[in-house]
C-alpha cells in the first residue's frame, strides 16, 4: 500500500498547484510557467506509481487511473495551447480539473475505505 | 554608448522599398530581406521564377547589417568537430559550399559593381597558450583534408603578440561591407524581376496542399514554396528544439598609429576573440573591431550587460594603441546541436517550406550558401549539399548531450516563472532601466525612459510564453527560451515570435491594470532605432 500513499501524496501536491492554476485560466490570466510544468510532472509521478501498483496484480484502483489518464490527456492538450498562444477553454480546465477529483476520491476510498 | 551598428552607419545610400498593399500571387515567397533572402531571391529570379521577398524592417537591415563583414571558410563550431558529430564527408561538404560561397560573393560584387570594399586577405588562427594548442592543429588538420590550404605559421603578421604558441594561416579569405552587398544584390533582384517589399510583416503562414498562404499586415501572399529567411523561422517550428539563440558583441575603433593589419585573426585563448579590420568610405583600412563574448540570448552571466562591450574595448586597448571606441554593437545567431546549419525543408512532412537557421556566428557566408542551395532546390537543379545541411536530420547518438543541454536550459527558463516578480513598486525602477514586476496576477515588463515615463508591455513573450529579461546594454526585452527579442514599446526586433509584447496600461492612482481588451498586433514600429 505504500505504493498508493505515496502516489496520494504526489496527487495532493497536484491538486493543491491545478486549484492555484485553475484561478488564472478562469481569470483569463497568462498561467505561471513554473507552475504549470510542477503541476504536470507531479501528477505523472502518481500516475506511475498508480500503474505499477496495479500491474503488481490484486485488487486496484483502476477506475482511478481510468479518469487520471483522462486528466492528463486534457492536461496535455491544455499545455500545448496554452504554450503556442491559443486561449484555453474555461470549461475543459474545469473539466480536467473535475476527472482528477473523481479519479482521487476514488483512490482515496481504495485506500482507506475499508 | 549606444549601440549602433558600423555597417548601418556608413551605408550612405539606401533604397526604398515599398510595403505590399494588397494581394499578390508569385512562384516563391521569401520571408526576411537579410543576406539568406536576397540571394536566395536572386538564384531564383535567374532562374526564372517569380519571386517576392516580404521584409518587415529595411534590407539588410536584421542580422546581415549587425554582422562584422568577414568571409571565410573556416567555422566557429570548428571542422574536426564536425567530423565527429557528423562525419569528415559533411565537413568537407561544409568546407567546399563555404569555399563556393566566398567565391559567388566575390563573383556578384563584380557583376553588379557594388561598391561593397570586398578585398581578399588572409585569416589567422592562433593561440598564446600551450594548452591550446592541440585545438588549433586539429582544425588545421580538418581544413587540409577538407582540401583548403591551411598552414602552420610561427608568426602572426600584423598582431604584436608574444609568445604565440601555434598558428594557422590560410589565404584567400575576405572581407566585406555586408549591408552594402546585399543591397546591391538587391538591386539585382530588381533588375531580374523580382519583387521586394519592406515593412511588411508576415503574420501567419501555411503549407497547403497545393499551395502556400502567407498573411501581412496589408494583402496576402499566394506562392507554390515559401522560404522562411528570418534567420531562426518565425513561428514555432521543430528546429527551435535543436538551435539555441545566442548574441556575441563587437566594439569598432580607432587606432592612434593607423597601423590596420589586413587580415582576419581568431585569437584562440581561454577566451576566443575575433580581431578584423574594415574601412569606411574607401579601401583604406580605419577601423579595428574586436568580437566576442557569446552569450544565450536573454542570459547574460552579468546583469550588467555593459561588460561584454567593456571586456572586449579592454582587451583592445592591451593589445593596439587605441584612440577612440566608436561603434558598439551586438548581434544574435543561432548553433546548432551538431555544428552545420539547417538548411531546407522545415520538417518531413513538408513539401512547400523551406528554411535556414544555425549558422552560428559564421552566418554571411552561410546565408550565402542557404541562398544558394534553396534556390537550386526549388528551381530543380539539385544541390550536392543537400544532405549536409538536411533541416529535417534532428539529433544524433553524438549530439543527444548538447539536445538535453540546451532543451534543459529553456525548460529552467519556464521554470524562472513563479507568481512574483522582480520588484513590488514601480517606484523601484530607476530612470533608464527596465524591470519584470507582477501586478494583478500579470508579469509585466517596465521601462522608465530619461523622462521618468512608463513604457509597460506584458512580459510574457509571444512566441512560447517565457519570461522576456532586460538587456540593459541595448534597451531592448530578450527571451531567455528562444532568442525572441522586442523594443521597450514591445515591437518584435527578431528572433522567432510574430506578434508583438501586448502594450498595458496602469491606473496611475491605484496601480492597477487597466483593461486593454488583451489584442497585440505584428506591426514593427517603424521609429524603432533598428530598422
Amino acid at each position: 500500500m505504500n505504493l498508493i500513499y505515496t502516489a496520494i501524496g504526489f496527487f495532493a501536491l497536484a491538486a493543491l498547484l491545478g486549484m492555484y492554476l485553475l484561478t488564472f485560466v478562469l481569470r483569463g490570466k497568462e498561467t505561471p510557467k513554473a507552475i504549470v510544468f510542477s503541476h504536470g510532472p507531479l501528477a505523472v509521478l502518481g500516475v506511475v506509481l498508480l500503474i505499477i501498483y496495479i500491474a503488481r496484480g490484486g485488487p486496484n484502483p483502476w477506475e482511478s487511473l481510468v479518469l487520471f489518464v483522462l486528466a492528463a490527456l486534457g492536461g496535455l492538450y491544455m499545455v500545448s495551447r496554452d504554450l503556442t498562444g491559443r486561449p484555453i477553454p474555461k470549461a475543459l480546465a474545469v473539466g480536467h480539473g473535475l476527472l482528477a477529483v473523481g479519479g482521487f476520491v476514488l483512490l482515496l476510498v481504495f485506500a482507506f475505505g475499508n | 554608448m549606444k549601440t549602433q551598428s558600423f555597417w548601418e552607419a556608413t551605408t550612405p545610400q539606401r533604397p526604398d522599398y515599398p510595403t505590399l498593399e494588397g494581394n499578390l500571387q508569385v512562384d516563391v515567397a521569401i520571408i526576411g530581406g537579410g543576406i539568406t533572402g536576397i540571394t536566395a531571391a536572386h538564384q531564383l529570379a535567374r532562374a526564372g521564377k517569380r519571386v517576392a521577398v516580404l521584409e518587415a524592417r529595411r534590407v539588410g537591415g536584421g542580422t546581415t547589417g549587425w554582422s562584422t563583414g568577414n568571409l571565410y571558410v573556416p567555422v566557429g563550431p570548428y571542422f574536426h568537430n564536425i567530423a565527429s558529430t557528423r562525419s569528415q564527408e559533411v565537413a568537407n561538404t561544409v568546407a567546399q559550399a563555404r569555399f563556393s560561397a566566398l567565391n559567388f560573393i566575390e563573383e556578384h560584387t563584380r557583376k553588379y559593381s557594388i561598391d561593397c570594399h570586398f578585398a581578399r586577405r588572409p585569416w589567422y588562427f592562433f593561440t598564446q597558450e600551450e594548452d591550446m594548442t592541440s585545438l588549433v592543429e586539429k582544425e588545421a588538420e580538418a581544413l587540409q583534408q577538407a582540401g583548403m590550404p591551411a598552414e602552420f605559421v610561427t608568426q602572426v603578421p600584423g598582431l604584436r603578440y608574444e609568445s604565440v604558441k601555434r598558428a594557422v594561416h590560410m589565404d584567400g579569405q575576405a572581407r566585406i561591407h555586408p549591408l552594402r552587398y546585399v543591397l546591391g544584390l538587391a538591386g539585382g533582384v530588381t533588375q531580374l524581376g523580382g519583387q521586394i517589399y519592406e515593412h511588411t510583416t508576415v503574420l501567419d503562414l501555411k503549407e497547403e496542399e497545393d499551395h502556400c498562404l502567407l498573411r501581412t499586415t496589408q494583402g496576402t501572399v499566394t506562392c507554390q514554396q515559401m522560404i522562411i529567411a528570418t534567420h531562426i523561422p518565425i513561428g514555432i517550428h521543430t528546429v527551435q528544439t535543436v538551435a539555441a539563440p545566442y548574441r556575441s558583441y563587437v566594439v569598432a575603433m580607432r587606432l592612434k598609429s593607423g597601423a590596420y593589419p589586413d587580415a582576419y585573426y581568431w585569437h584562440n585563448d581561454k577566451t576566443h576573440h575575433a580581431i578584423t579590420t574594415h574601412s569606411t568610405d574607401s579601401m583604406e583600412l580605419d577601423m579595428l573591431m574586436i568580437a566576442g563574448n557569446h552569450h544565450k540570448t536573454g542570459q547574460a552571466s552579468h546583469q550588467e550587460y555593459q561588460h561584454y562591450f567593456d571586456e572586449l574595448e579592454s582587451y583592445a586597448r592591451q593589445h593596439f594603441d587605441v584612440a577612440s571606441v566608436e561603434f558598439r554593437w551586438s548581434a544574435q545567431h543561432y548553433r546548432s546541436g551538431d555544428g552545420v546549419p539547417y538548411i531546407g525543408l522545415t520538417h518531413k512532412g513538408a513539401k512547400r517550406t523551406y528554411i535556414a537557421t544555425g549558422f552560428y556566428a559564421d552566418g554571411l557566408v552561410y546565408g550565402t550558401v542557404a541562398g544558394i542551395q534553396l534556390a537550386d532546390t526549388i528551381a530543380g537543379e539539385g544541390s550536392a549539399w543537400l544532405e549536409a545541411f538536411d533541416a529535417t536530420r534532428g539529433t544524433n547518438l553524438s549530439t543527444v548531450g548538447e539536445f538535453i543541454k540546451e532543451n534543459t536550459n529553456v525548460a529552467a527558463q519556464y521554470l524562472k516563472d513563479i507568481p512574483a516578480g522582480q520588484v513590488s513598486h514601480f517606484d523601484d525602477i530607476g530612470l533608464g532601466e527596465g524591470k519584470t514586476i507582477e501586478v494583478d496576477s500579470e508579469k509585466l515588463a517596465v521601462y522608465r525612459d530619461a523622462q521618468s515615463q512608463l513604457h509597460i508591455c506584458s512580459a510574457v513573450c509571444t512566441h512560447m510564453k517565457c519570461i522576456v529579461n532586460w538587456n540593459n546594454a541595448e534597451k531592448t526585452w530578450d527571451c531567455p527560451c528562444h532568442g525572441s527579442r522586442f523594443m521597450i514599446d514591445g515591437s518584435v526586433i527578431e528572433g522567432p515570435a510574430i506578434l508583438n509584447l501586448e502594450r498595458k496600461s496602469i491606473d496611475p492612482t491605484t496601480g492597477h491594470l487597466l483593461h486593454t481588451g488583451g489584442k497585440t498586433s505584428g506591426e514593427r514600429e517603424i521609429n524603432n532605432p533598428i530598422t
